[in-house]
């Protein structure tokens, strides 16, 4: 489903290669997780494959179900399928939570020919959804992120991602400023909403996260290439071990 | 001492045009304010209060002709429930006005009062205009009580059951309009005045208000589209103790807007906020200059003005909050912030603090700068196409200053208004 | 007891800034020095101008320059928009030249220089010998083992008295000497940057202080120089009925480095002084300039008395790209101060900082701040004023960020806060904002209070007394001023917070 080939990366502002050659093929149906030092390229392939400004690519390819994600603008890679959960969410002020999910989702209905989901269907989904992820309804009358603690916050990218129903979904240190409880929440989220038609991509530092959302595949970057692949046991190895015996093995 | 010659000229020229009206009660205030025009001059472009604005076409003997627009921005309320007094170029109009008789409020014309030799509007009328000349001059407020030739006295005593519209509709494009409100609420007495429309090519227009002790007066307007047009206004406004004044203005398009707010705050306990959300497009100069004196204990004002620019538009702040000796516990406030959606325009900003009191708790802040590439990037993101997510973000930009009308009907009416110049601009 | 527990004295203030406040006094630089003086006759005129550039024994085009200056000066007028009341000045009773007859032949050695004036200095704590560090000033003895050097130009009145490591310096490159030296031994540079920052007609002070400065500081770093110690000038007025009109040049050359630190103080007198001084600063490409200044000017007596009515026009021209300016300045003094260190940011992501304490106690009067003129793309500009009113004083911050249509890219950040003690005294903020373009950033933001009941009472509940307890709190308010400058700066600085409030509370 999702397929990336020879992806180089360098930031536009300066000379600095991020990305060196990241080749990855995501499966519909199943979780890829990304582990990796700090630094060594994971959140910019996030924000590369979702279209944020400040990238350049310099060679390669990134396509979903054979279309080109690189020619198209942030919101029609949304529209396409595309969901990435931030690893800090955006506050903004002045807009609603309940506003912003609704445009959110019409949006992605109409480019993609659909109806527009009436105020009171939109009304009862998002509760629905909600109050399975245990967020109340206070929080969805608050501008987006606004005050938000770090596990509201988490929650909030999972419930736009039910709501949006993508493809292709991108977590992008999810766990991150979570603790055990906040993460197991935010797990069952993202589990239920497993499923055969759409791929995962989990892209986090630690393992703990992968106890609770049980990777099919796992990838090591390091240095802007992805230098190892394995099983879950992988990740066990780098939760024993630490990165350094790996890539001291892979070098 | 003698003004400049300059000014003078200027000055004269202007008041040959004019003449001042049967004045009934009236007269002495304006002959009173007819001199202070004749001692301050008109304003000038050397002069500090008018650094950023360029006062000359709003005080040249004849007004630039603008173009009527038909769909103005009268019909905001057109939903609404209301009383209203409907103005056309400036002249009352009986026909379109509804019948001025309601509960808990009397309402009499600027020129039946003038024929009259007692009224409570006398002890009104022109006073709170020449408190605010000092400490700084306010000439077009002056020239406004010297020379109106029509409005309203509006004298609330208790709580109408629906809000009072003053509808300035524009019909000719070369008029030119003067006109003088004054309006007096009572104790615990409370009302709502919502005004409409562009008024005229030229509009010269002043309110006073004299809230009592626990009176309460809520004020929305939402000034012309005719783009052609310039306004000058005025509000004055005094508050007892415990009184309570809101005031949101909404203005779009409009080649000169100078709103003036000026704010006296002489009970204990009073609550004074103006608000105002501008959005501005190509040779848009808008200036909301703001005065807000506190002179008495525990009192708290509020100025929270915003401004949308694009494609060369101009906009101007300037605001003061002046806390007298012994005005202790005194909380103000004051935000002035501009969105510039392009690299032409331009924001212009004075956001002054003066105070005489130590117990006091007063800030501003003001900002300007461009939409906020990370909260576009994350509405897109989540495939809300760039010109929404623009839209949304500015919307949501204008949301404070729209959120200071209490009645949130009136706020729908004003961000649905906000939203059609948005989707027309985009 | 639980509010005390829940007090916190503010971040930052250390034992240092107690033991400080403990040794306040007041005003401990008013005496005299009794020394013979030379004085050109009362007034300004074009005679007086030609008389101080006779006696700086200048060129021709300098006394022309002057000339041109005061030919200017008689048709301009004095401003009128500052938040400050004073009775009017007789510019004509005043002298405009006064210096110690000792230093009728310039002193070739600082060992020639007159006892009396070199006592002044020892007094003021600023030895005129070459050492480490400013000694005198409390606190120097905790510094660090190795010291640091301090270069010192000690202007008293109208002359400069001498000016210590020049030999050092020289050798570096670096050229640091007196105005009037300057003129006379690099004329080159005095023409080329005199003049170019604040032009002859800039304002009303600066205008008449370029028809008769009569001595003042001149600083040239060469390209690629660090310089290698601190530059100081102390700026003493001793005479009465003197005006002092000082003018400062540095030119940062592209590459270079300076920390500059200048010292104010004048004998308390019944009448009031005047004191113009001029600064001009040029920073070329990748040089960067700290200019920090302890003003404790006579602040005239608790009825408002005599003091020095401080007119001054400072700043800094960023010309090359990546200049940066660093301004900080402690104002405790001055009966009248009116005063605004600006920077031009001319150059491409240069960057002009202004950091600002002003107090103003019983009648003092303060209306200062910053200009910040973006002209360069990606420039960058930040504004941190403490404001700190007392007594029946007035305290004004005014300032202006401006953003050219060109300026893309830049930012300004404002940071005005305002403190009062008392309910007599006022604190205004008067800031002009103007954005011309649309990728710049622009924030300003302000605050008023007053100082905060509860820190004080958990002071003295730990056993301060109500002063001791005020100067901590401001200077914890003050911190993030005190912390950009110079360290023998910083506790100079505490120090004088504390003095300056003296008899404010209570």
């Amino acid at each position: 489903m999702l397929e990336i080939k020879n992806l180089h990366v360098k930031l536009e502002e300066e000379d600095k290669q991020i990305l060196k050659g990241v080749d990855l093929t995501v499966e519909a149906g199943k979780v890829h997780a990304i582990m990796g030092p700090n630094g060594s390229g994971k959140s910019t392939l996030s924000y590369v494959l979702s279209g944020r400004d400040g990238y350049e690519v310099t060679e390669g390819s990134a396509t979903l179900d054979g279309e080109d994600l690189l020619e198209m603008e942030p919101e029609e890679r949304a529209a396409a399928g595309v969901f990435l959960a931030f690893q800090y969410p955006v506050e903004i002020p002045g807009v609603g939570n309940m506003t912003f999910l609704r445009t959110a989702v019409n949006a992605q209905r109409k480019a993609r020919g659909e109806d527009e989901l009436s105020a009171a269907d939109f009304l009862k989904l998002v509760r629905a959804k909600a109050k399975s992820l245990k967020i109340d309804a206070d929080m969805l009358k608050r501008p987006v992120n606004v005050g938000f603690s770090g596990g509201e916050k988490k929650r909030n990218e999972i419930l736009q991602m039910a709501m949006l129903e993508p493809k292709m979904c991108i977590l992008d240190e999810t766990d991150s400023g979570l603790d055990v409880d906040a993460m197991k929440l935010v797990a069952e989220g993202v589990n239920a909403l497993r499923d055969e038609g759409r791929g995962f991509l989990v892209i986090t530092h630690y393992q703990r996260l992968l106890d609770h959302i049980k990777p099919d595949v796992v990838h090591i970057m390091a240095d802007g290439r992805i230098v190892k692949t394995g099983g879950p046991d992988l990740a066990l190895e780098v939760e024993n071990n630490g990165y350094s015996d790996i890539l001291a093995e892979v070098n | 001492m003698a003004l400049p010659e300059v000014k003078q000229t200027a000055t004269e020229a202007r008041l040959a045009t004019l003449t001042m009206p049967d004045a009934g009660c009236t007269r002495a205030a304006r002959e009173d304010a007819l001199a202070r025009v004749l001692e301050m001059g008109l304003p000038g472009r050397r002069d500090e209060y008018w650094k950023y604005t360029r006062p000359d076409s709003l005080v040249v003997p004849d007004a630039t002709p603008a173009a009527v627009f038909a769909d103005d921005e009268s019909l905001v309320f057109s939903e609404f429930d209301r009383l209203k007094i409907v103005f056309v170029d400036g002249v009352f109009n009986a026909d379109e006005s509804d019948d001025l008789s309601m509960e808990g409020v009397s309402i009499d014309r600027l020129e039946d009062i003038c024929c009259k030799d007692i009224h409570w509007a006398k002890d009104l009328y022109g006073v709170l205009e020449a408190r605010g000349q000092t400490p700084v001059q306010r000439p077009l407020a002056a020239l406004n009580t010297a020379f109106a030739s029509d409005g309203v006295a509006i004298h609330v005593t208790g709580k109408p059951s629906k809000p009072i519209n003053l509808i300035y509709r524009h019909a000719s494009a070369t008029s030119d309009a003067i006109l003088h409100h004054v309006i007096r609420v009572e104790s615990d007495a409370e009302a709502t005045i919502l005004e409409t429309g562009p008024a005229a090519s030229r509009f010269n227009k002043c309110m006073e208000i004299d809230i009592a002790d626990n009176g309460t007066l809520h004020h929305v307007r939402a000034q012309g589209r005719d783009h052609e047009r310039r306004a000058a206004t005025h509000m004055f406004t005094r508050l007892g103790q415990e009184s309570t004044y809101k005031s949101f203005t909404l203005t779009v398009n409009g080649v000169l807007t100078r709103n003036e707010q000026v704010i006296e705050l002489t009970g204990d306990d009073a609550v004074a906020h103006v608000a105002g959300a501008c959005v501005g497009d190509g040779d848009f100069h808008h200036d909301d200059t703001v005065f807000v004196t506190h002179d008495a204990v525990n009192c708290e004002s509020r100025q929270v003005f915003k401004k949308v620019l694009r494609n060369g538009a101009t906009g101007v702040f300037q605001g003061k909050i002046l806390v007298k000796e012994g005005a202790q516990k005194t909380d103000g406030y004051q935000i002035s912030q501009s969105l510039l959606l392009d690299d032409d325009s331009q924001f212009l900003a004075k956001p002054e603090l003066e105070i005489y009191a130590d117990d006091v708790a007063c800030s501003h802040g003001s900002t300007s700068g461009a939409i906020d590439e990370t909260a576009l990037f994350y509405l897109r993101s989540r495939g809300v196409p760039v010109k929404d997510a623009t839209n949304m973000l500015t919307l949501a930009f204008l949301a404070e200053a729209v959120d200071e009308i209490e009645d949130e009907a009136l706020a729908e009416a004003i961000v649905t208004r906000l939203e059609g110049w948005l989707s027309r601009h985009s | 007891m639980a509010a005390l527990d829940q007090t916190q004295v503010k971040e930052g203030v250390d034992q240092e800034t107690v033991d400080a406040v403990r040794e306040v006094g007041t005003y401990k630089y008013g005496w005299d020095t009794d020394i013979e003086m030379e004085y050109a006759p009362k007034g300004v005129n074009p005679d007086i101008v030609r008389l101080i550039s006779e006696k700086n024994e200048e060129p021709e085009w300098m006394t022309e320059w002057r000339l041109a200056a005061f030919e200017r000066w008689t048709q301009k007028e004095e401003p009128k928009w500052a938040m400050v009341h004073y009775p009017p000045i007789d510019f004509q009773d005043q002298y405009y030249y006064a210096r110690p007859k000792s230093m009728e032949e310039k002193p070739k050695s600082l060992d020639e220089v007159d006892p009396k004036l070199l006592a002044t200095y020892e007094k003021l704590g600023i030895p005129l010998k070459e050492q480490m560090i400013l000694a005198g000033v409390e606190g120097a003895e905790d510094a660090p083992a190795e010291g640091r050097k301090v270069a010192v130009d000690a202007v008293f009145d109208s002359v400069s008295v001498g000016t210590t490591f020049q030999a050092e310096l020289k050798k570096a490159g670096v050229i640091f000497c007196s105005i009037s030296e300057a003129i006379k031994e690099h004329p080159e540079l005095v023409k080329k940057y005199l003049g170019s920052v604040v032009p002859v007609s800039d304002n009303y002070y600066a205008t008449l202080n370029s028809a008769v400065f009569s001595d003042g500081s001149f600083v040239y770093i060469p390209p690629g120089v660090r310089c290698p110690m601190e530059l100081s000038t102390y700026f003493r007025i001793n005479a009465e009925n003197t005006g002092q009109f000082e003018r400062t040049l540095i030119i940062a050359d592209k590459g270079s480095y300076v920390s500059y630190l200048e010292g104010c103080t004048a004998p308390q007198r019944d009448t009031a002084q005047l004191h113009a001084a001029v600064v001009e600063i040029i920073v070329e490409e990748d040089a960067e300039v700290k200019y920090s200044t302890v003003q404790n000017w006579f602040p005239g007596d608790e009825n408002g008395k005599g003091g020095i009515y401080n007119f001054v026009t400072k700043r800094a021209d960023c010309r090359g790209d990546r200049s940066k300016v660093m301004w900080t300045q402690v104002e405790t003094g001055s009966a009248v101060t009116w005063k605004y260190p600006s920077c031009i940011l001319r150059g491409d992501e240069s960057q002009g900082e202004f950091y600002s304490i002003a107090i103003t106690n019983n009648y003092q009067q303060a209306d200062t701040g910053t200009k910040m003129v973006h002209l360069g793309k990606n420039t960058k500009s930040r504004i941190v004023s403490k404001g700190i009113s007392a007594g029946k004083a007035q305290n004004t911050y005014r300032g202006l960020v401006s953003m050219h249509p060109k300026a893309k890219d830049s930012r300004n950040y404002t940071q005005c806060d305002s403190l009062l003690i008392g309910d007599k005294c006022g604190a205004h903020t008067v800031p002009y904002i103007e954005v011309r373009n649309n990728s710049s950033r622009v924030e300003h933001e302000a605050t008023t209070s007053k100082v905060d009941d509860d820190q004080l009472f958990y002071c003295r509940q730990r056993g301060m007394d109500e002063e001791e307890a005020v100067a901590l709190v401001v200077n914890g308010f003050c911190k993030d001023v005190l912390q950009a400058l110079p360290m023998e700066f910083a506790m100079e600085a505490q120090q004088l917070v504390a003095i300056s409030l003296e008899g404010s509370v209570g």
